[in-house]
């Protein structure tokens, strides 16, 4: 029996719903932003399964730019991060609640 | 054969982003995240996308997670407390909400059971080749603009790192004490004279530097 295209989105649905369960969930920040990438990764799964699917090389150019993104993501929320750190000495997202360093 | 490899890396992928969210030290959980990127890479090469499956071990199970490693070594992250907010009447949503998404899990897999993969000529579609001139030619506005955003990723990432220059060139700080510019103590003088003192207190250092407190002491709080 092949893998069919529904195993693959359910499998990209059980993922992204992890990931949303994270961001809810954790409270320390760098684990919230590995959830988001995992939202990111279920994403990328839906593109290519559809790109395999039609035979489109053009959802395949989708996770190549989403990739990138999560590349500049990566670079300046970690900034952030550690720019949060500096001011409050804690990653608790409790601990900044307030918008202001 | 081939639903038996996706039934081992769905698992996995599925068994490591629980792990993410289960494991309290942030190190474990990307550890367990890098398990789920290596896991989607087979998965896609089992999807015709081989170059996406080298990306995606190069960029995010490469570079970006080490970044993510790096910041948490750098930090010295201790473990997640354990305190927890009120959120009692918030679990039969989420059951309800949990119970929803299933069905419609469910739904998919039932409905949409009988489309299957076109199985001529998956070669030539998820290779570099194809990706290549597919986004050098009709895609190449949001190649260029992907660069843009990597340079203001770059300058942005360069901005927020760089510490923001408070004290002024004169100013000697003494560890352990409090850091006060001397006009602060006696606004009449000005920041040329950077004499440092060890003190305690304001009114202390007042003393020592020979200069008029504002502070009244006896209206401290």
């Amino acid at each position: 029996m092949e893998p069919q295209l529904s195993w693959y989105l359910a499998l990209s649905a059980v993922l992204f719903t992890i990931g949303v369960a994270g961001v809810i969930i954790k409270r320390n920040v760098i684990a919230m932003f590995m959830c988001i990438e995992l939202m990111l990764n279920a994403v990328n799964l839906t593109f290519v399964s559809f790109a395999s699917f039609f035979q489109d090389v053009t959802g395949q150019l989708f996770v190549f730019i989403v990739m990138t993104v999560a590349a500049a993501e990566a670079a300046v929320g970690l900034g952030i991060i550690i720019a949060i750190f500096r001011n409050r000495e804690s990653l608790d997202v409790d601990d900044a609640s307030i918008l202001k360093l | 054969m081939l639903a038996l490899l996706f039934i081992l890396f769905a698992g996995l992928a599925i068994g490591c982003a629980l792990a993410v969210v289960a494991q309290r030290n942030p190190l474990y959980s990307a550890i367990s995240l890098i398990g789920v990127f290596i896991s989607l890479a087979s998965l896609y090469v089992m999807l015709a996308a081989p170059f996406i499956a080298a990306v995606q071990v190069i960029v995010y199970a490469g570079a970006i997670m080490v970044l993510v490693i790096f910041v948490i070594m750098l930090l010295n992250v201790e473990h997640e407390d354990t305190r927890r907010t009120k959120i009692g009447f918030l679990l039969p949503a989420a059951l309800v909400l949990a119970a929803v998404l299933i069905a419609e899990v469910a739904f998919i897999l039932v409905s949409v059971d009988k489309a299957s993969f076109p199985t001529s000529a998956a070669s030539s579609i998820g290779s570099t080749a194809s990706i290549g001139s597919q986004l050098f030619t009709s895609y190449l506005l949001p190649f260029e603009i992907t660069s843009i955003l990597l340079l203001m990723a770059i300058v942005g990432a360069m901005t927020l790192a760089r510490r923001t220059k408070e004290l002024s060139p004169n100013t000697r700080v003494i560890p352990g004490a409090q850091l006060l510019a001397l006009n602060i103590v006696d606004p009449s003088k000005t920041l040329d004279d950077a004499t440092a003192v060890e003190t305690d207190t304001t009114e202390e250092a007042a003393r020592l530097l020979g200069v008029n407190s504002s502070r009244d002491p006896s209206k401290r709080d």
